[in-house]
C-alpha cells in the first residue's frame, strides 16, 4: 500500500515539470528520475534520493525553459510531494515482510495528510512574506545573499542534526 | 533507550542542499520554495519521546514438539502510553522455518490498548530452541528518528527427534528375568506352548492337556514358554558426522535411535543410551514411559563435540551395559575411535549390531555432481567396505543404511538372519 503511494506520488512528481515545460530534454531527465525512484521505493533510499536529485533538476529545466514569473503554488506541491515521496517510500520498505498492526496505515497516512496541510500552508505563508519582504526591501548583490543564506542554513540543519547524532553522555 | 536520527533524516538534508544548490545555480525562487516543505519537515524531530510505556509476553501453541511439526508463536504487545510506531523483530534460530506470518511486526498502539502478533514456524532439527530475546524498535511517525531496545522473553522450544517408522525391531538373543514381550526358551508361566510332559503331583489342572491324555490313556500337560524382557543398550557415535543439516548422519543416527527407543520399550524391554563422544555419556537401561522421556532428553542434547580424549568401553559400569544386553551402535564409521570401541565390545561378547548410516550418499546430496565428486565417492565407498569386512570378520553384524531410505527395508534383512541364531 505504501509503496503504490510512493510510486503514486514519483509519477506526480516526474510529471509536474512537463506540465511547466513540455520539451524532450525534460521528458528524457523524468524518464531517467521515474526509473530511479522506481528502483529506490523497491530497493534502497539513496537511489531514491538519486531519483530526486534528477527529478529537481527536472523542475529547474522546466522552470528554465518556461520562464515567467514565480510559480510558487506548484512549488510548495512539489516540496510537499518530495517530502511525503521520501517517507512512504521509507515506510514502504520498512512494512515489507512485516506484519502490520490493526490501524497501523490508516494513522500513518492520516499522519501524512495532517503534515502535508501543514507544511503547504507553512510554505505557502513563508514564501508569500518572503514575496512580499522582497518587493518592499531591495537587497544589492542579491543572488550572493540568497546563496550565503542558503549555505547559512544547511550548514546550521547539518549542525543541528549532527549534535543529535552524538551518543548519549554517561 | 535513546533515539537517534535515521538515514531517512540525512536525505531530507541532502535534497534541501541540492534543491537550495540549483536555485541559488538557476536564480528561480520556486526553488528555495521547494525546499520550506523539506526544512519543516526536519523541525518534527525530537518531538518523539521514546518512553518504556509497552510490554511484551509471549505464548507458543506448544513447548515440546517433533521434528517436522509446526509451532504458532503469539506475541501480544500491550502499551499504558501511546506508542506511534514500534518494530518489533524476533530472529529465528536455523532449527525453525518461517511457514506463515512474519518474525518483523510494525505496530501503533493508543494508551491501555493491545495487540496480538501471530507467525507459525516449522521445527527443522531437534535441539533446544531458545526464543529469548525480542528486538524493539521505536520509530516517530515520520520515520526521522528511531530507538532500539531489547526484550527478553521466556520462551524455550524443545523439538524431539522425529522416530522413523519402525514395525519390526532386530530381536534380542539373551533375555532378562522380567516380564516381556519374546518368547524366551526357557519353560515357565506363558502364552506359547512349548512342550508336553508327563503329569507330576502339583501340576495345575488347567495347564492338562486333554487330547494327549485321552489318547494315551494317561496325564500329560502341556508346558509354556516363559515371555521375558530384554536389556538394549543403543551406542551412539557423536564424534563426527556427515553431511549439512538438518540431513547430517547424526541427525539420522538420532532418528533411528528415536525410532528405536519408542519400539523397543514399547515391547517393555530395559533401553538404555550411550553417546560416545570420546567420552562416555549415558543413561541406564530402564523401561517405562518417564524413562522414554528421559532418553528423548538425552537425544535433543547430543550433539558432535570435538575431543581428543578416548575412553575404553570398560570404563563404562556394569549396571549401564549389562553383560546380556543386546548393544546397537549407529555409528556413520567415520572415526577409527569408535571402530576400536566396537571391536573391544564384541571381544567382550556382547551381542552387537551395528547400524551405519552411510555418510557417502549423505555428503553427495550436498555437493555437486562432478566427476572428480563421482571417482571420490566410489573411492571412498571401497575404503568404507573395506574396514567393513575388517570388522564383519571379527563377527560383528553391519546394517548399511541410506538415510534417504526407510530404517525398516533397512533392518528388515537383518531380522531373519538373528532369528535363526537365537542363542537358548
Amino acid at each position: 500500500m505504501a509503496r503504490r503511494l510512493a510510486a503514486v506520488l514519483t509519477v506526480v512528481l516526474v510529471g509536474s515539470p512537463l506540465l511547466i515545460a513540455s520539451s524532450t530534454a525534460v521528458l528524457a531527465l523524468g524518464a531517467a528520475a521515474m526509473l530511479l525512484c522506481f528502483l529506490g521505493i523497491l530497493a534502497a533510499t539513496p537511489v531514491l534520493v538519486g531519483g530526486m536529485v534528477l527529478a529537481l533538476g527536472e523542475y529547474t529545466l522546466a522552470l528554465w525553459l518556461a520562464g515567467g514569473p514565480p510559480r510558487l503554488a506548484g512549488a510548495v506541491l512539489f516540496g510537499v510531494v518530495l517530502v511525503l515521496l521520501l517517507e512512504t517510500a521509507d515506510f514502504g520498505r520498512l512494512a515489507h515482510r512485516a506484519t502490520l498492526g490493526p490501524g497501523l496505515l490508516a494513522a500513518q497516512i492520516r499522519s501524512w495528510a495532517v503534515f502535508a496541510a501543514f507544511a503547504g500552508v507553512g510554505a505557502l505563508v513563508a514564501s508569500t512574506g518572503a514575496n512580499v519582504t522582497s518587493a518592499a526591501v531591495r537587497l544589492p548583490w542579491a543572488p550572493a545573499v540568497a546563496a550565503a543564506g542558503a549555505a547559512v542554513a544547511l550548514v546550521g540543519v547539518a549542525l543541528a542534526l549532527s549534535y543529535r547524532r552524538l551518543p548519549p553522555r554517561a | 533507550m535513546t533515539m537517534r536520527l535515521t538515514p531517512l533524516a540525512l536525505s531530507v538534508v541532502t535534497v534541501c542542499a541540492w534543491g537550495l544548490v540549483l536555485g541559488v545555480l538557476s536564480g528561480r525562487a520556486e526553488l528555495a520554495v521547494v525546499v520550506l516543505p523539506l526544512l519543516l519537515g526536519l523541525l518534527r524531530i525530537g518531538r518523539t519521546v521514546a518512553a518504556r510505556e509497552w510490554s511484551l509476553a509471549r505464548a507458543l501453541s506448544a513447548p515440546r514438539v517433533f521434528e517436522g511439526e509446526r509451532v504458532t508463536v503469539t506475541v501480544t504487545v500491550s502499551a499504558d502510553g501511546p506508542v506511534p510506531l514500534l518494530e518489533l523483530f524476533e530472529p529465528l534460530p536455523p532449527t525453525l522455518r518461517l511457514v506463515s506470518g512474519h518474525n518483523r511486526g510494525l505496530f501503533t498502539l493508543g494508551p491501555g490498548r493491545s495487540v496480538e502478533w501471530r507467525y507459525e514456524v516449522e521445527c527443522v532439527r531437534r535441539g533446544r530452541v531458545n526464543l529469548g530475546t525480542v528486538h524493539a524498535r521505536f520509530w516517530d511517525r515520520a520515520g526521522l528518528e528511531a530507538g532500539e531496545t531489547s526484550v527478553r522473553l521466556p520462551g524455550q522450544l524443545r523439538i524431539y527427534p522425529r522416530p522413523l517408522p519402525l514395525r519390526r525391531l532386530p530381536g534380542p538373543r539373551r533375555m532378562q528375568a522380567f516380564v516381556g514381550n519374546y518368547v524366551a526358551p526357557s519353560l515357565g508361566e506363558g502364552l506359547e506352548p512349548g512342550d508336553i510332559r508327563a503329569f507330576v503331583p502339583g501340576d495345575r489342572v488347567r495347564h492338562v492337556n486333554w487330547r494327549a491324555s485321552l489318547r494315551f490313556r494317561q496325564l500329560f500337560v502341556t508346558q509354556y514358554h516363559q515371555e521375558r524382557n530384554a536389556d538394549v543398550v543403543l551406542m551412539l557415535d557423536t564424534l563426527a558426522e556427515a553431511g549439512a543439516a538438518p540431513a547430517t548422519t547424526l541427525d539420522a543416527s538420532i532418528r533411528a535411535a528415536a525410532a528405536l527407543v519408542t519400539g523397543y520399550l514399547a515391547r517393555k524391554d530395559r533401553v538404555g543410551l550411550i553417546e560416545y563422544c570420546g567420552p562416555f555419556r549415558w543413561v541406564r537401561p530402564s523401561s517405562g514411559r518417564a524413562h522414554h522421556e528421559r532418553l528423548f532428553e538425552a537425544l535433543l542434547r547430543a550433539d558432535v563435540m570435538f575431543s581428543y580424549v578416548t575412553q575404553d568401553v570398560a570404563l563404562v559400569p556394569r549396571r549401564v551395559l549389562p553383560p546380556q544386553a543386546l548393544v546397537i551402535a549407529i555409528s556413520p564409521l567415520i572415526d577409527p575411535r569408535f571402530e576400536r570401541a566396537l571391536v573391544d565390545l564384541a571381544a567382550r561378547g556382547f551381542d552387537l549390531v551395528v547400524l551405519s548410516p552411510s555418510p557417502i550418499p549423505v555428503v553427495r546430496r550436498a555437493m555437486r555432481p562432478s566427476a572428480r565428486a563421482d571417482l571420490a565417492c566410489r573411492l571412498w565407498a571401497l575404503e568404507r567396505r573395506a574396514r567393513a569386512d575388517a570388522l564383519h570378520r571379527l563377527g560383528i553384524t553391519i546394517v548399511d543404511w541410506d538415510p534417504a531410505e526407510s530404517l525398516e527395508a533397512a533392518l528388515g534383512g537383518l531380522t531373519p538372519s538373528r532369528r535363526r541364531g537365537v542363542v537358548r
